[in-house]
């Protein structure tokens, strides 16, 4: 399974600075490793280790790459909080390990994802609404909005305007590492700009 | 798109400071929050800022929870004068009503996506009116297909009569629309042939309602929420009227009211209330009636009844005998009852009836509809059992069509019934009517000519025209179809599109000229020789509709292209306002049917503007619930057009029927049926009308008729249908996320991930009857669709009745089959399979029976049967991309 070519050259942009940079894998995997989650086998990124972030293009390299944990203490349905991508207003996420495959999952059973913990409807909070019977946060205590972490945070049922963003992770050795979000964060116009 | 992936966006532009805003409300359900549209030229580049002096919402960014946040679903670029504009639209932060918090559900919440976009999945919005040469639909002027439309036209109803030009079209699409379409097919074609788009006759929807004295749309939402007890029949309004739930029930459940589902299925509302105190009341399809009167039974037996209410706002024997209290006029609701079926003498013989049916017994209710019978105790206690004080709980009763499309007349007697002795209606928090699926913009503009239908019931009765059993028969020759599916939309779907190909593509008279004169001909051929020619307005290329059977199409524009006026589920009347340029050549609806009107030879068609559609429609309006006829008095005096004084409203709108008082301002009404209104002592103001149904009910004398509900009316056609060996109940519904048949959201890539395709959802046990495992693909078949042909005259009581249409070879069991993707649930009753009710590729009617209810004409479209069979695995069984199968009631 490969990624839409359009959608790779949309994130590198066309210009190759990307490839001057570098990073044109890493960049192809941000989105792909979503678009293909579950599917490879394999799916282990890596990261820029030393790069200057002036040298890397803006769609990627701002995003900081943040050691939130490590494989050998999580246990499965019982999630972690850490914050990303920075420590301002909705940065609350949730790292679980699912016991189930998972879209985007890492670790040796792909089951490890992270999720922001702000519901893209309305803003309401989801920390502590792990539901770990159907692999779900939710529902949201504004409007009962339920998004399944199986499935990059789709929604089941409610009224968000869009999947919960997930929190794209590394794993190196046994550090497990938060590099990227897909999808905006409720509340701010940009991810990155608050 | 160019991936069949959605790729979400991490940033949005926010619109700046000097942003136009423009108040609207939302195109979908019938709550119809206020929206606001902020648009910004992109020329220029101008963006607004984070900080709450840059941008157009005075907010600081990030914005709080319930703040002006914007999706990256909610912004969009429009042509605005011909000019690119940015587009965010986001429900209302500043609106007093409906939507008070600026709550959205997530169809409305991304309604940005709808506007034509040629960048998006919009791109295919007809641009274009098209004439079918050579089988293909070609682009041509407006002219050239006018011509066409209007010459052959003439002819059918100059050479086939009147009756032979069916028009089917939306009841919704706002006044202006509305009104012009029935002035053109009512007043001046005046044909029988008509119908809306959800029914295959032009009759009421809730004839139970309608005889007992019930406006659809008396409450308030305000009611809903201040009820102690609120028994929710045949609808989760979280799912399908999103914010009547949430920002109105919920905050009552929050309150201490109990809520009462009665559905075959849990979904997120339901669970909430389970969870807070509330009951599902989980029968199996069809049983609703014997469960309705068997908590009436429980609380007469027990005197619970609302005495004081009863005595003084039931129509007593002499009342009720005076026309059946609707007058002695020679009206439907007098047919209905013409031997006796639903008449009663008042409360006293009512009971004596009701106590004399075995079905009405808890027990054997239970049976039928295999619940667990205690629910029926306690739900007749909650909603009437004296509080220790004696005073009453308030309690109302929300219906919607899983509930009315499952024994459309039965259903709706008995929950009147019910609703009565429990003192619904006309006070605040005691309140019985429809939630509401679509909006209400219609407005007629002309009579329908029932005494040209040729369906003529026992007795004296002459039903309005079963437009489908007519075309079935070949007596349409010209099927005007104006923003609706028709096919899949109704019952027994396949065996209908199969009368279309006949009627249409399969008929010899297929147009292989360019030639107008020769199309004209050739398409009156094909009239003349028995088959069908087929207009179709609306604004995408509907298969089979449109794709395949449409002659002519005429590309309409709709929601934000043109200036409209519609209503929402508690009257509240709206100004919808134009804020970009339609797509290509499409034109609204109104104009559309003035040209082909003028063309035809009416006239009172010469309107310019959407302003005077509205305008002469005013009067129309008088006496009906969204009766806003003296705003135009209003408007005038202020030398304003009616459009700009609706316009003044806003999102609050106002909320009708809306009166003149002597100083020359306008109230507006709460609630219909309002027992404790005081009107105006001189009376009504100029135009102004007080209808009966302001401070009484729509009856002869204003009091409520207690109905009997025979289970005997609809059990022969029950019993039949039922799950034999091997089947299951096939019954539908609408989902959240999915609006109508997904002419927007299959054009949404967030919405198309979700929900790429039809589906079933089936019980674990039953499932696994099947084999079947969540996301196997499923095919659902039957080899027994009833469907009613043949048009009879009525001599004998049950001439109508099921069984004897079977005994005597007016049913033809017909096939149909259809895939699905299943999802394995325990939120659904055992023996049932529930799909999306309207999917157009995988379209769940074809397995409902074409029986109309036989005492109303409306279809039952919920009673559907059929089997199920594991075709293999779906794409969606083993990746993660699309689709979700965890169950959607999770509390």
């Amino acid at each position: 399974m490969t990624a839409d070519p359009k959608i790779i050259a949309a994130v590198n942009g066309a210009n190759g600075e990307a490839k001057a940079a570098g990073t044109r894998n890493c960049l192809m995997n941000r989105r792909q490793f979503l678009l293909t989650g579950g599917i490879a086998t394999t799916v282990v990124m890596v990261g820029i280790p030393g790069m200057a972030e002036a040298q890397t293009p803006a769609a990627v390299s701002t995003y900081p790459r943040k050691l939130i944990g490590k494989l050998s203490e999580l246990k499965v349905d019982e999630p972690f909080d850490f914050e990303y991508p920075d420590e301002g207003a909705y940065a609350e996420s949730i790292l679980v390990k699912l016991g189930q495959r998972a879209g985007g999952g890492i670790g040796p059973d792909e089951d490890i994802v992270a999720f922001n913990y702000t519901c893209t409807h309305q803003g309401g909070p989801l920390q502590g609404t792990y539901q770990a019977a159907d692999k779900a946060l939710g529902p949201c205590p504004l409007h009962l909005t339920t998004f399944d972490l199986t499935r990059h945070g789709i929604f089941i049922s409610g009224q968000a305007y869009q999947s919960l963003p997930q929190v794209l992770l590394e794993v190196e050795g046994d550090d497990i590492y938060a590099v990227g979000m897909f999808g905006l964060i409720y509340g701010r116009f940009d991810n990155l700009q608050g | 798109m160019s991936t069949p992936y959605y790729v979400p966006e991490e940033s949005i532009p926010l619109p700046p400071v000097d942003a136009e805003v423009i108040s609207t409300a939302c195109d979908y359900c019938i709550v119809a929050c206020g929206y606001k549209v902020y648009r910004w030229p992109v020329r220029g580049g101008k963006r607004g800022g984070p900080a709450a002096s840059e941008n157009a919402f005075g907010e600081d960014f990030p914005v709080s929870p319930l703040g002006a946040w914007v999706a990256p679903t909610q912004h969009n670029i429009v042509l605005h004068n011909g000019e690119p504009h940015h587009v965010v639209i986001i429900p209302d932060k500043d609106t007093e009503y409906v939507n008070p918090l600026g709550n959205s559900s997530i169809r409305g919440g991304a309604i940005a996506q709808k506007v034509y976009n040629p960048q998006s999945p919009t791109r295919d919005r007809l641009k274009s009116p098209m004439v079918r040469m050579f089988g293909v639909l070609m682009p041509v002027t407006w002219d050239f297909a006018l011509d066409i439309a209007a010459e052959v036209g003439r002819h059918v109803l100059d050479k086939h009569g009147t009756n032979a030009y069916g028009v089917k079209t939306f009841s919704y699409g706002y006044m202006e629309n509305t009104y012009a379409i029935t002035k053109y097919a009512l007043r001046h074609v005046r044909t029988a042939n008509f119908t809306f788009h959800d029914t295959p006759s032009d009759v009421t929807s809730t004839p139970g309602f309608r005889d007992a004295g019930f406006d659809n749309f008396g409450p308030s939402y305000e009611d809903w929420r201040d009820a102690d007890v609120l028994l929710m029949c045949g609808t989760d309004p979280y799912e399908s009227k999103t914010i009547l739930f949430t920002d109105w029930i919920m905050p009552g459940i929050q309150n201490g009211q109990k809520a009462i589902f009665l559905l075959p299925r849990s979904t997120a509302g339901v669970a909430y209330a389970e969870k807070n105190g509330g009951m599902l009341i989980d029968i199996q399809p069809g049983t609703d009636l014997p469960v309705v009167l068997a908590i009436a039974r429980v609380i007469v037996e027990n005197g619970w009844e609302d005495s004081e209410w009863i005595k003084d706002w039931v129509n007593s024997k002499w009342e009720s005998s005076s026309g059946f209290g609707q007058g002695t006029r020679n009206t439907p609701w007098q047919w209905r009852t013409t031997w006796g079926k639903f008449q009663t003498n008042g409360f006293d013989d009512w009971k004596e009836w009701l106590l004399a049916q075995e079905y009405s017994v808890p027990e054997k209710a239970a049976e039928i509809a295999q619940i667990d019978v205690q629910k029926i105790y306690t739900a007749a206690e909650w909603m009437a059992k004296p509080k220790a004080d004696g005073s009453r709980p308030k309690t109302s009763i929300m219906i919607e069509k899983g509930f009315y499309w499952s024994n459309n007349t039965g259903n709706t007697n008995a929950i009147s019934a019910l609703g009565i002795i429990c003192g619904c209606g006309g006070r605040p928090g005691q309140v019985i009517g429809r939630a509401g699926g679509h909006q209400r913009g219609g407005l007629r503009g002309g009579g329908y000519p029932r005494n040209k239908s040729p369906e003529k019931l026992p007795g004296r009765r002459r039903r309005a025209m079963d437009t489908d059993r007519y075309l079935m028969s070949g007596h349409t020759r010209l099927a005007h179809v104006i923003g609706t599916t028709w096919v899949q939309a109704m019952c027994g779907s396949q065996s209908l599109q199969s009368k279309f190909d006949e009627l249409t593509t399969r008929n010899p008279h297929q147009v292989t000229s360019f030639d107008k004169n020769d199309i004209i001909d050739t398409l009156k051929k094909r009239a003349d020789s028995g088959g069908m020619v087929v207009w179709n307005q609306d604004i995408y290329l509907v298969d089979p509709i449109g794709a395949r059977y449409a002659d002519i199409v005429f590309p309409a524009s709709g929601w934000g292209e043109e200036t409209f006026t519609r209503a929402n589920g508690e009257r509240r009347i709206r100004l919808y306002p134009k804020f970009y340029d339609a797509p290509g050549e499409s034109k609204p609806d109104w104009w559309i049917i003035a040209q082909l009107a003028k063309k035809m030879g009416f006239s009172g068609f010469e309107w310019k503007n959407s302003n005077e559609v509205l305008e002469e429609g005013a009067r129309h309006s008088r006496g009906s619930r969204k009766d806003f006829n003296m705003v135009k008095v209003a408007a005038h005096r202020e030398g304003k057009t009616l459009h700009e004084k609706l316009g003044e409203f806003g999102t609050n709108g106002i909320q009708g029927p809306v009166l003149m008082l002597a100083d020359g301002t306008l109230e507006e009404t709460k609630r219909l049926h309002d027992v404790n209104r005081v009107l105006p002592d001189d009376g009504p103001v100029g135009g102004t009308v007080f209808n009966k149904k302001l401070t009484h009910f729509n009856s002869q004398t204003g009091k409520c008729n207690l109905q009997k509900a025979p289970w005997d009316l609809f059990s022969s056609y029950w019993e039949w249908l039922k799950p034999r060996e091997g089947e299951v109940w096939i019954t539908s519904g609408r989902i959240n996320e999915r609006w109508q048949s997904g002419y927007d959201d299959r054009r949404r890539p967030y919405i198309v991930q979700r929900w790429p395709e039809n589906w079933i959802e089936l019980h674990p046990d039953t499932a696994a009857k099947f084999g079947i495992e969540s996301g196997d693909y499923v095919q659902v078949f039957s080899d027994r669709i009833p469907v009613q042909k043949d048009t009879i005259v009525g001599v004998e009581g049950d001439d109508f009745d099921f069984a004897s249409l079977l005994k005597n070879g007016h049913i033809e069991l017909t096939r149909a089959s259809i895939t699905a993707v299943a999802i394995v649930t325990p939120a659904l009753k055992e023996n049932i399979g529930y799909m999306d009710f309207l999917h157009t590729s995988q379209p769940a009617n074809a397995l409902a029976g074409r029986v109309v209810d036989w005492i109303s004409g409306n279809y039952n479209y919920k009673m559907g049967v059929g089997q199920v069979r594991k075709m293999g695995e779906s794409p969606y069984k083993n990746q993660f991309r699309s689709m979700s199968f965890a169950r959607r009631d999770i509390a």
